[in-house]
């Protein structure tokens, strides 16, 4: 049985072989190569693709240059979105590696953020591990910390150090013992076929008379379609980090182990291929 | 985001807020349900004189952003800051539906504003 902790690290070095296609429509001075590169699951895709931009700037005017972004298969991707939650929701079922067009012109107002420094993506990642621990602690324990505890957690996802960013992590994955967990749950559950982006809820780990809630219990109660079988077979996949959790795991402990470093549970509900 | 969209409705200060939707929720995403906003502004920002306001559950951070910043008569290169409990900055898409259920208080969900950012 793996221990609970090198499952943190299983999570945080997860990463996604990818190939970086020029759009045909973007004017070069010549041939564009694809470009191949490892993606961490765990970070965000304006944050780990300088190399790409580099890359394609080498046979490209500068004026014909704007702002970086990309799609899969004509859907736009969210760079503010966890990158492994990207593929486990566009591309899970697809051949590796994940092919990904780069654009450097039409930039898409209607689907993206803009993303114009790594203080964006700081900014977003901190609102969001603020976001959780209001939901796990009423803010207490990220109030508590001072700035610069703040600052290591960026740093440890920015410069990829594990043991950096969970020296300061582990704090906001402890609760009162007497409480048996969090207060609630920070997780958001990303449907493929929706209009709204994501179910985000109130959430309880553990009932009011002690019971301890499982990623089954979560599904039932904000998205029941994911579970319904017949007896034939299963619709739907429910993954995390590219696995499915089995149903009966309590739900306190995949948030505290596979939370991403935005301490959110990312969860993707998404069709089951039909061979 | 989309400049077409209605203007949230000023709630009437001494009727009670929009109509009681059921309370066990349903799970239904209807985006004609409205949540209402209280807009408390930070520091020596400009106070709205409405503070109250009945918001579609799917309005984005976004667009209610625009819409006090119209509202303020703000410059074009102004930023304005949103905050929820005081904590934390929500993203530009996220909907305020979804920050009412998980942050909403009394009926209503607060959301602090600021031309500067105050919390951080």
């Amino acid at each position: 049985m793996a221990d609970d902790k090198d499952v943190l690290r299983d999570v945080w070095f997860g990463r996604i072989p990818t190939c970086f296609t020029l759009y045909q429509d973007e004017i070069t001075e010549r041939e564009a190569e694809p470009f191949y590169l490892l993606l961490p699951r765990v970070s965000y895709l304006t944050l780990v693709t300088d190399k790409v931009k580099k890359h394609f700037l080498k046979v490209m005017k500068a004026e014909d240059v704007e702002e970086m972004w990309f799609d899969f298969e004509g859907t736009s991707l969210k760079w503010h979105y966890p990158i492994g939650l990207l593929f486990d929701l566009h591309a899970s079922n697809t051949a590796l590696p994940w092919s990904i067009t780069v654009h450097f012109k039409n930039f898409p107002e209607r689907d993206l953020l803009h993303c114009p420094s790594n203080s964006v993506i700081e900014a977003h990642f901190m609102s969001s591990i603020k976001e959780a621990d209001a939901l796990k602690h009423k803010s207490q324990v990220i109030n508590d910390m001072q700035k610069k505890d703040h600052k290591q957690l960026w740093m440890g996802l920015q410069n990829d150090k594990f043991d950096q960013f969970w020296a300061m992590n582990r704090k906001l994955m402890e609760y009162p013992t007497e409480e048996g967990g969090f207060r609630y749950i920070p997780f958001r559950i990303y449907l493929t076929m929706s209009d709204r982006p994501f179910i985000q809820k109130l959430f309880r780990p553990i009932s009011t008379d002690g019971y301890t809630h499982t990623l089954g219990d979560l599904l039932k109660e904000v998205y029941p379609v994911a579970i319904s079988n017949d007896d034939e077979s299963k619709h739907y996949q429910v993954v995390i980090h590219g696995i499915e959790p089995l149903l009966e795991t309590p739900l306190q402990w995949l948030s505290e182990h596979l939370s991403h470093p935005d301490n959110f549970l990312h969860i993707s509900v998404i069709p089951t291929p039909s061979d | 985001m989309s400049d077409n969209a209605e203007s949230p409705t000023e709630t009437q200060k001494d009727e009670p807020s929009t109509p009681q939707q059921p309370t066990e929720d349903s799970g239904t995403a209807d985006d004609k349900k409205k949540i209402d906003v209280l807009l408390k502004a930070v520091g020596d920002t400009p106070i709205m004189k409405t503070k109250k306001w009945s918001v579609e559950k799917g309005r984005t951070v976004q667009s209610l952003s625009q819409f006090i910043s119209r509202f303020l008569k703000m410059e074009a290169n102004e930023q304005l800051f949103i905050y929820v409990n005081q904590s934390f900055s929500p993203s530009p898409d996220q909907e305020v539906g979804v920050l009412f259920e998980c942050f909403g208080s009394d009926g209503k969900l607060v959301l602090h504003y600021c031309k500067s950012q105050a919390w951080g």
